[in-house]
């Protein structure tokens, strides 16, 4: 877990990086993802970044024409206010109704918390070089500016995704 | 911090804290007796108490040159005390020197590089303060009586027992023996002593500044003579003082010592008194194992000589981290939150719970003034920013000769602790600005204009539509937008034509960074610095500082603190599901209206006329875009709020309730929408964990 820190926070010193895994070059070192569902695509988020998971609470819709919509407003998250934002919507996917198995991943960078709400989490997979998926021109490819690096891993293909982007990067977004 | 023993690093922060208060606490005595123009005994013994600790702890955390100059000014302190001086006057500007001086000295310690000031200009001047108050009692002394304790004193320095009559009455106490430090504890006996009676003599002399008394108390004891009517309270008192191993009364001391022996031959006259007092000490001694006084408790006190003197009164006051508070106001939420989930757990329904109820119900009262508690902790009322002013106003009063009331209002308003820190550099330089700008130098300019020969500057507080307005005003010269105009432009300071400022405009030219009209550069102001640290200050924790002002009668200057955590009266409505809260204070009212009573105009603007007054209604889930089922008038509520120029019916769908809450400001990362322009100045959690959005009705209804 100590190796995988050490990666991650390498990485948050030298933004933007395209891809800190790739260049450590070295086999075993390894960070963690936790992986989650938006649709049917697996999507991951590195786990240095993660505070907490909890469930869909009830949300307080910021009335203020300015916002973008997916940010859908504030939660309470035991006493602080966290802004939610929904990943589906921020992707540009159609919203669907939280059911149970919904989640809101909080995020953290550079001191400002985000809970990202997601279909459904799955599980955290240890990542090392060799899952890593050459991505030529991924900037390119539309809709893929939140993408980080992709991972082929035996279960398919993760998206790790740049939560930096993610969270400070709107006004680019729809 | 180099100066600084490392073991007491961790002592630095207590003696920083505890010292930059008491120097404040000297302030507020000092300009409290100064104006009443008199010295009380109680005002004595507390400045006494006071120069004392900080002159204790000084020398504990090893800051020489700090001890000396307390030490001095305690001296002072002590003349006026033991004589009853009257006049004193000349003594408050020397203080305030010595009590600035200290202040600057703390401020220097905390820096890396700490190197002790040379303070012997003031110390000197010091000591001519007391060579002139010891001159005065020393004239006073041939006249009045001479049991007068310094003249008496200055008789029995050999150490010798005087003779004061038998009217005085002579005790010898001798301390447990090993416990060290005895000189400290003779002087703090002594500070008791004082209350109880007059004393006239003690040996030794300057116990509490000459450590080598130590062992000479160790030795023989400490000898006090007091007022023999006082005997009974001073052998209470001894009795219940601490780490006292005996003591022993010699009565008609000059009974007791060969004549002739007393004043002259100090080397042949110690043992002398020693000798009879012996015995008795060993009978005292002996009693008091017998009956054991009180030492165990003692043991704690002695061990900190410097508590003890703080002692004499209890603080009832801790400092604690800011940050501990901001912890312990999240779980407070955390147990509400909580709280709500297991009394109103789903699992729960259509069980008989009636003890599990009852219990609840005591459970929530207690989270409630937890809650309550909590919050209170955090806030601060603004009166010790206010009263700082004081000290400033005098002392440019007397600087630049102006005759100045200062009026404080609504000092009692809270705020958060975060907010009054900021507070105190913008409203130095404001008032400053006041006393040295706006205050006309000469009195008859004011005469002129009709106003009257005493100025005054005000400062005032009020918590208004979820903000804390300060307002600083004065009735000087205004501030003359067009001077300001071409010191402006001569600047380059000038964002726009000249003819496009308005008169409001260009008065608030004055807070931009560089700007000062004033040509000289007074020791106050005048390097064009202050009002720009004033709106960084300001805007630091997000508030706005204006400027009005009327050329000839005066100027204000109005600060605007948003409420980050301030804690506000609310009222909690309903808008489609969306909670709302709206500040008490901009509610006029609010009532149900029909159908028939709302005026439509032209434009499907909706009016309705209260009291022959025509105010516009706002529906606010048509102003936030709200799906909401109540859209008839008949089905819900509407609430009239104000502000300063303008006044609307919000229409809602239901009151709530109202409620004390804690203005949280929207997390940073809203910061790049302008959501203060749609109306909203924040959020709070309510009780059961949702969170409300808190109104700003000035810009709901102004944009």
């Amino acid at each position: 877990m100590t190796e995988a820190k050490s990666l991650a926070l390498a990485k948050r010193g030298d933004k933007p990086a395209s891809s800190s895994v790739a260049r450590t070059g070295k086999e075993n070192e390894v960070t963690k993802v936790l992986t989650f569902l938006i649709g049917e695509q697996v999507y991951g988020i590195e786990i240095p970044y993660i505070i907490e998971i909890i469930g869909v609470p009830p949300i307080t819709t910021v009335p203020c024409y300015e916002i973008p919509s997916f940010i859908k407003g504030i939660i309470n998250v035991r006493s602080k206010v966290v802004p939610v934002v929904n990943v589906r919507a921020c992707f540009g996917k159609p919203e669907i109704d939280y059911d149970e198995r919904a989640c809101t991943v909080i995020v953290s960078h550079e001191g400002v918390s985000v809970g990202l709400i997601v279909d459904q989490v799955l599980d955290v997979s240890s990542v090392s070089e060799k899952h890593l998926a050459r991505t030529p021109e991924l900037n390119h490819v539309n809709n893929n500016k939140f993408i980080d690096y992709i991972l082929e891993m035996a279960d398919g293909v993760k998206l790790v995704l740049d939560v930096q982007k993610l969270i400070f990067d709107h006004d680019v977004a729809y | 911090m180099s100066k600084i023993d490392p073991g007491m690093a961790a002592m630095l922060d207590a003696y920083l804290f505890e010292n930059s208060s008491l120097l404040e606490q000297l302030d507020d005595i000092l300009l409290r007796t100064e104006s009443a123009g008199v010295f009380t005994e109680e005002d004595i013994n507390e400045i006494f108490r006071i120069m004392h600790t900080v002159k204790g702890s000084s020398a504990m955390m090893g800051f020489e040159s700090l001890q000396e100059l307390s030490h001095k000014g305690e001296d002072l302190f002590f003349l006026i005390r033991e004589n009853k001086i009257d006049d004193t006057s000349f003594v408050y500007d020397l203080v305030f020197r010595m009590s600035d001086l200290f202040k600057e000295e703390i401020d220097l310690i905390q820096t890396e590089d700490y190197e002790p000031s040379d303070f012997s200009d003031i110390i000197k001047e010091l000591e001519k303060g007391a060579d002139i108050l010891a001159g005065k009692t020393a004239a006073a002394d041939s006249s009045a009586a001479p049991a007068s304790p310094v003249a008496a004193a200055g008789a029995s320095d050999d150490g010798a027992v005087a003779d004061f009559g038998a009217d005085f009455t002579t005790v010898i106490i001798h301390f447990e023996s090993g416990i060290e430090m005895e000189n400290l504890r003779a002087f703090l006996l002594l500070n008791k002593f004082h209350e109880e009676t007059e004393v006239a003599d003690s040996f030794p002399k300057n116990v509490d500044s000459d450590p080598s008394t130590a062992s000479i108390i160790a030795d023989t004891g400490f000898r006090i003579t007091f007022r023999a009517e006082d005997k009974e309270a001073i052998i209470k008192l001894l009795n219940v003082s601490l780490n006292i191993d005996g003591f022993d009364f010699i009565e008609n001391p000059a009974g007791a010592v060969p004549e002739g022996g007393i004043p002259s031959l100090a080397v042949e006259v110690a043992p002398a008194p020693k000798a009879p007092v012996q015995e008795v000490r060993a009978e005292v001694r002996a009693e008091a194992h017998d009956a054991p006084a009180d030492s165990a408790p003692a043991k704690a006190a002695a061990n900190n000589p410097i508590a003890g003197m703080g002692g004499a009164t209890k603080q009832s006051i801790i400092s604690v981290n800011l940050a501990k508070l901001d912890q312990l106001h999240d779980i407070v939420g955390e147990i509400i939150t909580t709280e709500s989930m297991v009394i109103s757990n789903p699992e729960l329904e259509g069980l008989q719970l009636e003890s599990f109820h009852k219990a609840a119900r005591d459970l929530r009262k207690l989270t409630d003034e937890l809650q309550d508690t909590v919050m209170s902790i955090r806030m601060v009322p603004l009166s010790g920013p206010f009263s700082k002013m004081n000290r400033i106003v005098r002392d440019m009063k007397k600087a630049l000769g102006k005759d100045v009331e200062l009026i404080i209002e609504g000092e009692n308003t809270e705020v958060d602790k975060s907010i009054v820190d900021n507070l105190n550099d913008p409203l130095m330089h404001l008032v400053r600005n006041c006393m040295d700008h706006g205050i006309e130098t000469n009195v008859e300019d004011r005469v002129a204009n009709g106003k009257p020969e005493k100025a005054f500057i005000k400062l005032a507080a009020v918590n208004a539509s979820g903000e804390v307005i300060i307002t600083i005003t004065d009735d000087g010269k205004g501030i003359d937008h067009e001077r300001v105009l071409d010191k402006a432009e001569r600047l380059g300071l000038l964002m726009k034509s000249r003819s496009d400022y308005t008169e409001r405009e260009a008065q608030n030219l004055i807070t931009m960074p560089g700007f000062s009209t004033n040509e000289q550069v007074t020791e106050y102001s005048g390097r064009g610095v202050g009002m720009d640290v004033v709106k960084q200050n300001i805007e630091k924790c997000g508030g706005t500082v204006t400027v009005e002002s009327r050329l000839g009668s005066g100027t204000t200057f109005i600060i605007k603190i948003p409420l980050t955590l301030a804690i506000i009266d609310g009222m909690e409505i309903e808008v489609g599901g969306t909670v709302f809260t709206i500040p008490i204070s901009m509610i006029k009212q609010s009532f149900k209206v029909t159908e028939d009573q709302i005026i439509r105009d032209t434009q499907r603007g909706e009016m309705i006329m209260i009291r022959g007054e025509c105010y516009p209604i706002m529906r606010l889930h048509e102003r936030f875009n709200i799906m909401s089922e109540v859209t008839n008038f008949e089905d819900g509520i509407l609430i009239l709020v104000e502000t300063e120029n303008k006044a609307v019916c919000l229409f809602s769908d239901k009151l709530i309730g109202e409620q004390q809450v804690v203005v949280k400001p929207f997390p940073p990362y809203f910061s790049r929408y302008n959501i203060k322009g749609a109306g909203l100045s924040g959020c709070t959690i309510m009780g059961d964990g949702s969170i409300a959005l808190i109104i700003d009705v000035a810009n709901l209804i102004e944009n």
